[in-house]
């Protein structure tokens, strides 16, 4: 009778898993479905990138891949507001989204936003499970060697942000004082570039994002925060805060989209589309709507 | 965008996130104990063919972060093997094989935990090994694993906030979505809840089965 009841126990667990197992696979497989595309792509991609051959435009099939998948991949940290994060109905919105809505209905295709952990963007364009990074995403010199940017499309600087009553006037007042900023993103790289500022701080804390950097700066536990001047500027309009700008900045530094290096005729794509945005107005119109005012750099 | 927080849209988005740790945290128990029992099993055969590779599976899935492991499963197969993988199996998958070793030695104390006697006694009455192993040993094994192994179920339960290391939409990814949009920390307040929600399920769960696997003393 117990033995009965042990192996009744066994079985009920097998057998939920199985109901549980095929529910899922049946998921798996339409996740399966739209991930083929990319893995596909990923295959060429990978093959061309690892050979480092020149991108022959005889085997760069980014933009057929894409058009005949009928949607572009766009990965982000849905968390880094204006660019992309989520509104109260719990969409993901910004001014990045809007572009890209726009230059994807100019392409006829959808849009297929894929929340990832920033410190892994790289990683995940070249592993396939996105196509692209539009997220406020910083060119620089060292992405470049692993990145295939679009023109630059907007204008930024790496900028100290303090609280209202804070005596930092300038980069010099820092010294001493305990720096907070986003890892693995380009304020870390302006910060590491600068060598003497650096130094000449107390401390420097990495976190996850920019939110919790302003809790820091909130908190006190920080002296400054190290971060995007449109990010910062959005942030500190939107919750009315007394917090500011220092006017010295420590980088100046562009936004581009970022495809992975054989991706060129997506990548080419996407440009000449930013490029028409731009003669026809949509672009100021979109920057107009979150910045109040055309930050727009391409021609 | 940035301001009061809209509490119901910011629950169902919540909610959203704790079916994703629940369906994470069934599956990996379903799969990862059966899987235990079959590793705790070969690692008690006497060959060195078996058991070296086996103890090496522990050394790699108990010896290293699971954090780890998951970027592992999730970045190899793409840009070595030429291969893309689902985020959420990848998970399901990590989990389990992780789980398993640290349910595999989990089981292993408990068998031999059971006087050798009754392996003998089994033996004398005409009981082969299989039949030994599966109707008297591991009834009794499951009985004195079960403090233990609810242990392992909580941490399951609080282990699936790792996978957002992959970028599953799972519960503690999901409160710092909303961490960004409401600029607060309410949403990680109200995700602990959550988890200790979850968790106090997973307690009572265990206690029942315990009460009810305690039709004898000893």
């Amino acid at each position: 009778m117990r033995l009965k009841k042990g192996i009744a126990l066994i079985l009920t667990m097998l057998l939920t898993g199985s109901i549980l197992m095929a529910g899922c696979s049946t998921a798996a497989k339409t996740s399966v479905t739209t991930a083929e595309p990319t893995a596909a792509a990923t295959k060429t991609d990978n093959t061309s990138a690892v050979t480092e051959s020149t991108k022959a435009a005889a085997s760069d099939d980014s933009l057929a891949k894409v058009k005949s998948a009928g949607v572009l991949v766009l990965g982000l940290d849905s968390a880094f507001p204006p660019m992309g994060f989520l509104n109260d109905k719990n969409e993901i919105v910004g001014f990045d989204i809007d572009l890209a809505k726009e230059v994807t209905k100019r392409m006829g295709i959808t849009l297929k936003l894929q929340p990832i952990d920033w410190s892994s963007n790289i990683l995940e364009l070249n592993s396939g499970n996105i196509d692209c990074i539009w997220n406020g995403f910083s060119i620089s010199e060292e992405r470049k060697a692993e990145v295939n940017f679009t023109d630059a499309y907007m204008q930024n600087r790496q900028v100290v942000i303090v609280r209202g009553d804070s005596n930092i006037k300038t980069l010099a007042d820092m010294a001493g004082k305990t720096l907070c900023l986003q890892a693995g993103s380009s304020a870390a790289d302006a910060l590491a570039s600068n060598a003497s500022f650096k130094s000449s701080l107390k401390s420097v804390v990495e976190l996850s994002d920019n939110v919790t950097a302003f809790m820091e700066l909130e908190g006190k536990t920080s002296d400054a925060i190290l971060m995007d001047e449109i990010v910062a500027a959005y942030y500190i309009t939107q919750n009315a805060k007394d917090y500011k700008i220092l006017d010295e900045s420590l980088a100046d530094e562009q936004y581009g989209v970022g495809f992975r290096l054989a991706d060129q005729t997506l990548r080419d794509e996407v440009n000449n589309q930013l490029k028409a945005m731009a003669a026809d107005g949509t672009l100021a119109k979109i920057s107009n709507t979150w910045f109040g005012k055309d930050v727009t750099v391409i021609k | 965008m940035l301001s009061a927080i809209n509490y119901s849209s910011m629950i169902s988005f919540l909610l959203d996130g704790t079916v994703k740790a629940v369906e994470l945290f069934f599956l990996t128990i379903v799969l990862s104990l059966p899987l235990g029992l079959l590793v705790a099993r070969l690692r008690m055969i006497k060959f060195k063919a078996v058991q070296l590779p086996v103890k090496f599976y522990l050394l790699i899935m108990r010896g290293t972060p699971l954090i780890l492991q998951l970027m592992f499963f999730m970045y190899f197969p793409p840009l070595v093997l030429g291969f893309g993988v689902d985020r959420f199996m990848v998970a399901v998958f990590s989990f389990t094989i992780n789980y398993a070793a640290y349910f595999a030695e989990i089981f292993r104390g408990g068998i031999e935990s059971i006087p050798v006697g009754q392996q003998e006694a089994a033996y004398v009455l005409g009981l082969s090994q299989f039949q030994t192993f599966i109707r008297i040993t591991v009834p009794q094994v499951v009985k004195r694993i079960i403090p233990t192994v609810a242990g392992e179920s909580m941490t399951l339960v609080k282990d699936t906030a790792l996978a957002s290391i992959i970028g599953v939409t799972e519960l503690f990814r999901n409160a710092g979505s909303l961490k960004a949009t409401y600029s607060s920390v309410i949403p990680f307040a109200v995700a602990g809840l959550f988890y200790l929600i979850m968790n106090s399920v997973v307690a009572a769960f265990y206690s029942r089965v315990e009460k009810k696997l305690n039709y004898y003393k000893g």
